[in-house]
């Protein structure tokens, strides 16, 4: 016998699935909400590192220290705290590690995913909100990332809270040693900058941190996004930089 | 019963492939598009046209209930040609995948992937046990980067980019018609006049601005626009093709 509702289980009827609108096309963030909330009880957001992303004429350069920290004592010489997550855009990574590598594997997932069913690469507006919908979801709450990246528009830097907010700036810091950072960039960022001299500036910035920040230090990534894709140097002597 | 429910599955489908691999249940579907009145997409320079024959039945329908063009969002329009239940429930569709896509991106859908959403979804009815395919196909129009696009769905859920097409009745004809008139450098005001004369080719009469629907999306503003009907009843008469009052043969022939 026929039964026109049998059908409803397999097919979505008419409806599309839009559960998961703000959620990965992939996977799925388990507990979510619970662990935001058990987050947000953690009055102190500890972020024991200093990243800086500062948007050049042609480019946009992201820096930051590489030091993992648990309480008083380095648990990590050499970690990598900024890395591509797209053809032509980085994301630095201030923080839970935990989250952090999640966060990145979700995002390189869908980028790779958008570019395989479009065509074309995700928009730095299209990227932007989806990091956004992402922490706003509560999956990664301990995270401060600082996005940076190029499209047809031209170069994108955005600083991004634990909460989900995405604010475009010029330049921008997070992490523990931030305000040492930011003192340089308020002095130093200029209108047109160029690369080169922005990835300076980046170098000087995470250079002020990293002698007065306890949470930060040895060693400095910079990557450097252009229309052309994303290089990442890491040096364990900042003085190679300036 | 769960085994029993999983034995009579195979008798479920109604979309079974014949012996010689066709999917009959699809093309009567097929069918059903070539007995709606007509839609006409067409891709100009600066923009996209949408135009629909809207002739009722009855002088005593309000011309404005026949729903052949619709906005789907701010930039994309949406012509259909069959069954106007199923249109709307795609054009429903397409909608909330367009917000969709502005929720999770932060801008405004392509017309490619919202055309390939659509025509993924009504692939599902093609092959699911228990379901009826979708009677009508689709144009979809609109800008996309400062573009113009124009694509075509069909019951089977395939996709089409066209420079100008038509769907519903008399399909072939129009279709002759656009391939000897169509030109690709034109602006929009042209391919309003390209669309209305072909319209106008495959109608018995005159053509009257409450009788057809005409949409634009204009690729420097992204706006949808339906044409108010005064602006129809000037493009009419500068074609020569407004119906006079009472009869609407007086061209001749």
């Amino acid at each position: 016998m026929r039964t026109p509702t049998d059908f409803s289980d397999d097919l979505d009827p008419l409806n599309g699935d839009h559960s998961n609108v703000f959620g990965p096309e992939l996977g799925e963030f388990p507990h979510a909400e619970r662990r935001a909330s058990e987050s947000a009880g953690d009055k102190e957001m500890k972020t024991g590192t200093t990243t800086v992303g500062i948007r050049a004429d042609d480019g946009v350069v992201l820096a930051t220290d590489m030091r993992a920290s648990a309480g008083y004592m380095v648990a990590s010489k050499d970690v990598q705290k900024v890395e591509q997550i797209h053809p032509t855009a980085a994301l630095t990574i201030a923080g839970s590690v935990s989250a952090a590598q999640s966060l990145i594997r979700s995002l390189r997932a869908e980028t790779s995913l958008y570019e395989a069913r479009r065509g074309e690469n995700m928009s730095m507006q299209a990227l932007s909100t989806l990091v956004g919908n992402f922490l706003r979801s509560g999956a990664f709450f301990i995270v401060q990332p600082v996005l940076g990246g190029v499209d047809e528009e031209g170069p994108h830097v955005y600083s991004i809270d634990p909460a989900g907010g995405t604010m475009e700036e010029d330049y921008t810091v997070s992490g523990s040693g931030s305000q040492y950072a930011l003192g340089v960039l308020e002095q130093d960022y200029g209108d047109d900058l160029a690369v080169d001299e922005a990835r300076t500036v980046a170098a000087r910035a995470i250079k002020s941190a990293v002698e007065r920040d306890l949470a930060s230090g040895n060693g400095i990534n910079v990557a450097v996004v252009t229309a052309d894709g994303v290089e990442i140097d890491r040096r364990k002597d900042i003085e190679e930089l300036l | 019963m769960q085994g029993q429910a999983q034995q009579q599955a195979y008798d479920r489908g109604i979309t079974i492939f014949s012996p010689d691999g066709r999917l009959y249940q699809v093309e009567y579907a097929r069918e059903a598009v070539k007995r709606g009145t007509a839609s006409i997409g067409i891709r100009t320079a600066d923009g996209v046209v949408l135009a629909a024959d809207k002739r009722s039945r009855s002088p005593l329908m309000e011309p404005s209930s026949v729903e052949k063009i619709h906005k789907a969002d701010d930039h994309i329009g949406i012509a259909s040609a069959g069954h106007v239940a199923d249109a709307r429930q795609l054009i429903d569709f397409a909608r909330r995948q367009s917000q969709v896509n502005r929720l999770r991106y932060g801008e405004p859908i392509g017309i490619e992937t919202l055309t390939k959403e659509v025509t993924d979804h009504i692939q599902q009815y093609t092959q699911v046990g228990g379901a009826r395919p979708f009677g009508v196909a689709l144009l979809i129009g609109g800008v996309e980067n400062g573009r113009p696009r124009l694509y075509e769905t069909d019951p089977s859920g395939t996709p089409y980019e066209w420079k100008a097409v038509s769907i519903g009745s008399d399909r072939g004809e129009i279709r002759d018609f656009l391939e000897e008139n169509y030109r690709e450098d034109v602006d929009l005001d042209a391919g309003v006049g390209l669309a209305l004369r072909a319209l106008a080719e495959v109608s018995d009469e005159n053509l009257t601005p409450e009788g057809i629907g005409v949409a634009t999306v204009d690729a420097e503003s992204e706006q949808f626009r339906e044409l108010p009907t005064d602006e129809l009843e000037g493009y009419l008469s500068e074609h020569d093709l407004l119906a006079s009052d009472g009869d609407g043969d007086e061209v001749g022939e």
